[in-house]
């Protein structure tokens, strides 16, 4: 019987399609990014190789690159410190109502998460309009009128108002990955707890979130890598701007390539983005591995 | 009894906090849309009233007559279906083949295709961007709807696949080993009685690629470039241009382009919080 598991046309017939696909729309594109990655070419004519000078401007003298990343360390640092506690609370507040309401706020909450990036951008950039949007109107109806501000071309404003739109479109998500962790929970487990006289916050702090580390791991993985790959939301507001406030890797080796025709420069930054993307996931998933080890 | 007057006090005010709490994370989330909504059938001039919200007296519907006609709607909408319902098959299709073979078989490269389908979640979309510009022309496929199609598929496969691994792997093998005895091959076995076992799998994996790919912008946005060829998200953009100054025939579209996702949304809710379920669970 073993051989009906291990038949090798059927394999071939199952896995071959698909990972050709993969092989041909992922993989070889990066091969064909590394190669003009060290080449000069404006998109047009011709084609000049010069070594790695590509790599060594990126991570030698690129402040905007810099910038780049610091944004999405900043939006890192909001989704995990304030979104995820804040999606985590009302999770866990939502498994204590009853499930009339408890389903409709799950819907609500929601929603966002379900419409494209085009609809979520197009519909804060109009909220955000200095003119006719809705936080300057509140700002002037309470009477503060001279601190209504360009919330989205304000040095002071731009980047906090884009990370506000990023937060908002995935809070969605957050409370789903913890309210669907929550539900497994075994409900013996908290009884057992209660019995034993822990009070509502050592259940969290003793049970409940030692018990969810996996799924909180989870979600802090596809925090940090989706924080890394935010595009479409700044493409089709700030386009990075004012000056480079708000870039973010993804939009900038776009402009890179099909703005300023620095075409290989911008494939370096592919690059660069992708050993970036993969490294910071395998280095978490270890400093996991090792926390939940110990 | 003071005591015991004052902990039943504190607990009604802690309730209370929690409601009103709940009550403005719901308003947040919603009160943008219900904006949106309001004013697509107002007239664009209304938007510049001292309000911050105000319900349309008296809607104009033509505002919606309007934006299926300048945001090209019927148009983008068709494209859209030709390349979604393919790519939606297709990956739905393949990541469970794919799914199959890599969680109940045994083969010698098994281990290297799992790695490129763990990998393939890691890497962003957009590091792809600029080499398919050259990749795909090499290959005659910018500017085509295969093309698109292409890539939507390859970048749903390893969730799709993972979600389904998750799945398959629960089955007995008996179940295949009787099927076998009986006289069937793996072409009935699949379909007939893998398949459904896999059922929950097929409705999430469905929708949520669904969803994705109704939504995608960026990779249609780089590799179409024919007007007459774009997909659904476009009708919004066109409102930049020409149409900036009319806001309510914008809003209007918007309201357009949500309502699919939105209706899809709360008819296979349970099927999105069942992927979501699954995903968390295995971590």
């Amino acid at each position: 019987m073993r051989s009906l598991f291990e038949d090798k046309k059927t394999v071939a017939v199952l896995a071959i399609p698909p990972v050709a696909i993969m092989l041909f729309a992922i993989m070889a594109p990066l091969l064909v990014s590394l190669y003009f990655s060290f080449m000069k070419w404006s998109g047009f004519g011709a084609i000049k190789f010069i070594g790695l000078r590509n790599y060594v401007e990126l991570l030698t003298a690129d402040k905007v690159f810099v910038r780049s990343l610091l944004n999405a360390v900043a939006l890192m640092l909001v989704t995990i410190f304030l979104q995820n506690p804040v999606a985590f609370a009302v999770a866990a507040t939502l498994t204590r109502l009853g499930e009339k309401s408890s389903r409709l706020l799950r819907t609500i909450y929601f929603i966002p998460a379900t419409l494209s990036l085009v609809v979520v951008t197009k519909l804060w950039v109009n909220i955000f309009n200095p003119t006719y949007g809705i936080l300057n109107k509140i700002l002037k109806l309470a009477g503060m009128e001279d601190i209504a501000i360009a919330w989205l071309s304000d040095t002071r404003t731009a980047l906090w108002s884009v990370i506000w739109i990023m937060i908002w479109q995935g809070f969605g998500w957050a409370l789903l990955f913890y309210y669907s962790g929550l539900m497994t929970l075994p409900k013996e487990i908290e009884e057992a707890a209660r019995v034993d006289g822990a009070n509502r916050m050592q259940l969290y702090t003793k049970i409940v979130i030692p018990y969810l580390l996996p799924v909180i791991q989870a979600v802090i993985v596809i925090d940090v890598v989706s924080s890394l790959k935010q595009m479409e939301i700044i493409y089709l507001s700030t386009e990075g701007g004012p000056g480079f406030y708000t870039q973010f890797i993804a939009v900038y080796l776009y402009q890179k390539a099909f703005k300023y025709s620095e075409y290989g420069y911008g494939n370096a930054i592919s690059v660069v983005f992708v050993l970036i993307a993969v490294a910071l996931t395998i280095a978490i998933q270890r400093a996991f591995k090792k926390m939940s080890d110990e | 009894m003071k005591t015991n007057e004052s902990a039943i006090a504190s607990r009604a005010f802690g309730r209370a906090v929690m409601w009103i709490f709940l009550a403005v994370l719901a308003a947040a989330q919603i009160f943008p849309l219900l904006w949106v909504f309001s004013y697509s059938l107002q007239k664009s001039g209304d938007l510049f009233g001292p309000e911050f919200f105000k319900l349309p007296v008296d809607p104009q519907w033509n505002n919606y007559f309007l934006a299926w006609t300048n945001g090209r709607i019927p148009l983008y909408l068709a494209n859209t279906l030709l390349i979604v319902i393919p790519s939606v098959t297709l990956s739905t299709v393949l990541s469970f083949c794919l799914a199959y073979a890599c969680s109940r078989m045994t083969w010698k490269l098994q281990p290297l295709v799992w790695f490129i389908i763990t990998v393939g979640l890691t890497i962003p979309i957009h590091t792809t961007l600029l080499p398919n510009f050259i990749w795909y022309r090499f290959f005659g496929l910018i500017d085509t709807r295969l093309g698109l199609v292409i890539s939507y598929v390859a970048f749903s496969l390893s969730f799709n696949t993972i979600i389904f691994a998750g799945l398959l792997s629960g089955i007995p093998r008996s179940m295949e080993e009787s099927a076998f005895i009986d006289g069937a091959s793996y072409a009935a076995i699949l379909p007939k009685i893998i398949a459904p076992m896999a059922a929950t799998g097929f409705a999430t994996v469905g929708v949520q690629t669904f969803l994705n790919h109704w939504n995608e912008f960026i990779m249609a946005n780089t590799y179409i470039s024919t007007e007459l060829k774009r997909t659904l998200p476009f009708s919004i953009i066109r409102f930049q241009g020409q149409y900036s100054s009319q806001y309510a025939i914008q809003f209007a579209c918007m309201a357009l382009v949500a309502l699919p996702p939105l209706a899809l949304y709360f008819i296979f809710n349970r099927w999105i919080l069942a992927g979501v379920a699954a995903g968390a669970v295995k971590g």
